[in-house]
């Protein structure tokens, strides 16, 4: 049973160590947001073999989604976000479909290239992004029915728990994902796609199904992150919002959704840190990037685990980490 | 004159300027199978040590040579105690670490240069107009025309008529075939990848006094580097020539017609251009 669900349990366990820890609120709620999103890319590029470079066409779709239905209509909020929701997937199914012709760096290319025409596409209709500016006053009130408060939503902790919640149910429903038999046959076609073809399945539709199922999940983020700030800026559908939930998938490792979760938690804690103590810490953060791609290859996961069994003295068994060993076809 | 007609003329400007761009950027992706993330870096850095030699009083002749040169020496080394060594690796190991050369680039260029642009001088003897009876234009557009059609040329020549050029065309083939016949190939990656990082640098040095120097503009380039190879092809030299004219003109005519919308103009006919033919104008299918 434990066994089972450790990584759900590792993930709950994240859930409370962050209040523990952490004495802004806003900031915890920022981990598990980029933790959401950053399952969305890990199940493509950890699950599928997909290096998405596009992820925030729809981490930014979902902000802008979500902020227009609440300053636009009286809708409630669960509504905008299961909207946001289903234009997540919708959105990225049809750039899934554009991108999945291809594959290895054409792929990538053309992922980067989708998320530029977005975001130029965002910057040019004012008219419903606010462009330059974005969108501005996005109301957060608590849920309620019937008069009475179902779910109080005013304090950034509050907040957090009510996003904790969602993260967790997503966690939960990613994992179901991964250990499906469609999750299975992702890492099939992951590890060799000619042989996956060959055996009889339609690689593209699992592409395309992989693709939908990370744009929703990274639409959810984007409308919780507009959700959480009020606003939803032009920076959220920027290039720099793709790389950073990419650099954050790889930086946790891939091919475990946990790692995401590490992943996540890091970069946004250690740019939280860094940036108060230096302006250019980018630059930090490149030497970073250019460390981990020279001698982490499996990310911190990779480096927890090794360290796990070194202590141990085992290797465990049933994680989706046989990556090791496939490195060398995935280019 | 007719402006659209100027507008047409702008546009292959423009799109020599892109063609250099990509040109670099398709030629490491056709020999080396990834994606170089730091090639805006190099295009920022080849902009910024013109910057830089300007303000030093040297002459904008001497820093269209030299720059381009020292920039692609820094790559060359780059290449050799970075990429070298994990070249081996999964291709998201590839792209991190050429994201990370490029935020470094990016954010040294900020603290040495200050986060705020600058406007580059045109060199004095190509300043002002030209002017052929109604017929008007800017001296520097021209000669960026001119010089870039002219170094496309060497850089053909250097790509069809030369060993080096035959190793980087077999290379992009097979480099494991290359190397079997005895040419050591990871000497023609680093040439290679110097090369590339070198055109965009020309590319960078090229455009400082149409457009100045500001520390972002090495993402914009990468993106429309990204955007010419897409739509030209692959590792094709002639789909980023023709790949970069499309996109220059494409963007010179919609800033007439729709101004807000001419970058946007560039991803939209791009996409027009993938849904036709997947692999690009001049791609290999």
């Amino acid at each position: 049973m434990l066994v089972r669900y450790r990584f759900w349990l590792l993930a709950a366990a994240v859930t409370l160590i962050l209040p523990v820890t952490l004495s802004s609120g806003t900031l915890a709620t920022e981990v598990l947001v980029y933790a959401l999103a950053v399952l969305g890319c890990n199940l493509l590029l950890g699950y599928t073999g997909l290096l998405s470079f596009g992820q925030g066409i729809f981490f930014g779709l979902g902000s802008y989604t979500l902020g227009i239905m609440l300053t636009r209509t009286a809708l409630p909020m669960p509504i905008a976000i299961v909207a946001s929701i289903l234009l997540g997937a919708v959105i990225a199914a049809v750039v899934g479909s554009f991108a999945i012709r291809q594959k290895g760096t054409y792929f990538v290319m053309l992922t980067l290239a989708c998320a530029q025409m977005f975001y130029f596409f965002a910057y040019t209709a004012t008219d419903w992004t606010g462009g330059d500016n974005g969108l501005l006053d996005i109301p957060r009130k608590s849920l309620t029915l019937g008069g009475k408060t179902l779910i109080p939503l005013e304090t950034p902790w509050q907040f957090y728990t009510f996003v904790a919640v969602v993260f967790l149910i997503v966690f939960a429903a990613l994992l179901r994902v991964a250990e499906s038999v469609f999750g299975r046959t992702l890492l099939a076609i992951r590890d060799n796609e000619t042989r996956a073809a060959a055996i009889g399945y339609h690689v593209k539709t699992f592409k395309l199904v992989a693709f939908a199922i990370s744009g929703a999940v990274t639409a959810l983020a984007g409308a919780l992150h507009a959700l959480m700030t009020g606003i939803a800026p032009l920076s959220n559908i920027e290039y720099h919002t793709s790389e950073m939930i990419l650099v954050m998938t790889v930086i946790g490792g891939t091919g475990n959704l946990f790692a995401s979760v590490l992943g996540a938690a890091f970069y946004v804690l250690a740019a939280d840190w860094l940036s108060t103590l230096w302006p250019r810490w980018l630059l930090l953060l490149g030497l970073l990037l250019i460390a981990v791609s020279l001698f982490m290859h499996r990310g911190l996961w990779g480096v927890g685990e090794s360290l796990w069994y070194r202590i141990t003295g085992k290797r465990s068994d049933g994680d989706a980490n046989g990556k090791l060993d496939t490195q060398g076809d995935a280019t | 004159m007719n402006v659209y007609l100027l507008q047409v003329i702008n546009g292959v400007g423009i799109g020599m300027l892109y063609f250099l761009l990509a040109v670099g950027l398709s030629i490491i992706f056709g020999l080396l199978r990834f994606v170089n993330f730091a090639h805006g870096a190099f295009y920022l850095l080849g902009a910024y040590f013109c910057y830089q030699a300007l303000q030093w009083g040297l002459s904008f002749w001497l820093a269209l040579i030299v720059c381009p040169i020292v920039v692609a020496a820094l790559a060359w080394i780059a290449e050799k105690v970075l990429l070298s060594r994990i070249y081996e690796k999964a291709h998201e190991f590839h792209i991190l670490v050429t994201v990370g050369l490029a935020l470094v680039v990016q954010e040294l260029v900020i603290i040495i240069w200050g986060p705020l642009g600058d406007n580059v001088a045109v060199p004095e003897v190509l300043d002002g107009v030209v002017m052929w009876g109604n017929f008007i234009y800017p001296k520097y557009r021209l000669f960026l025309i001119g010089f870039t059609a002219v170094f496309a040329a060497v850089l053909w020549w250097l790509l069809e008529g030369t060993r080096l050029g035959s190793a980087v065309r077999a290379g992009s083939e097979s480099s494991e075939m290359v190397s079997l016949l005895g040419i050591n190939v990871f000497r023609v990656f680093s040439l290679a990848f110097a090369l590339g990082a070198g055109t965009a640098a020309l590319a960078g040095v090229l455009a400082a006094p149409v457009r100045g120097v500001e520390p972002f503009m090495g993402i914009e380039a990468l993106g429309i580097a990204f955007v010419v190879v897409v739509i030209g092809g692959m590792g094709s030299f002639a789909g980023a020539l023709v790949g970069g004219l499309v996109i220059g003109i494409v963007q010179s005519l919609m800033s007439t017609i729709w101004p807000e919308g001419a970058r946007l103009m560039i991803y939209v006919a791009m996409a027009a251009v993938l849904l036709m033919r997947p692999h690009g104008l001049l791609g290999r299918g």
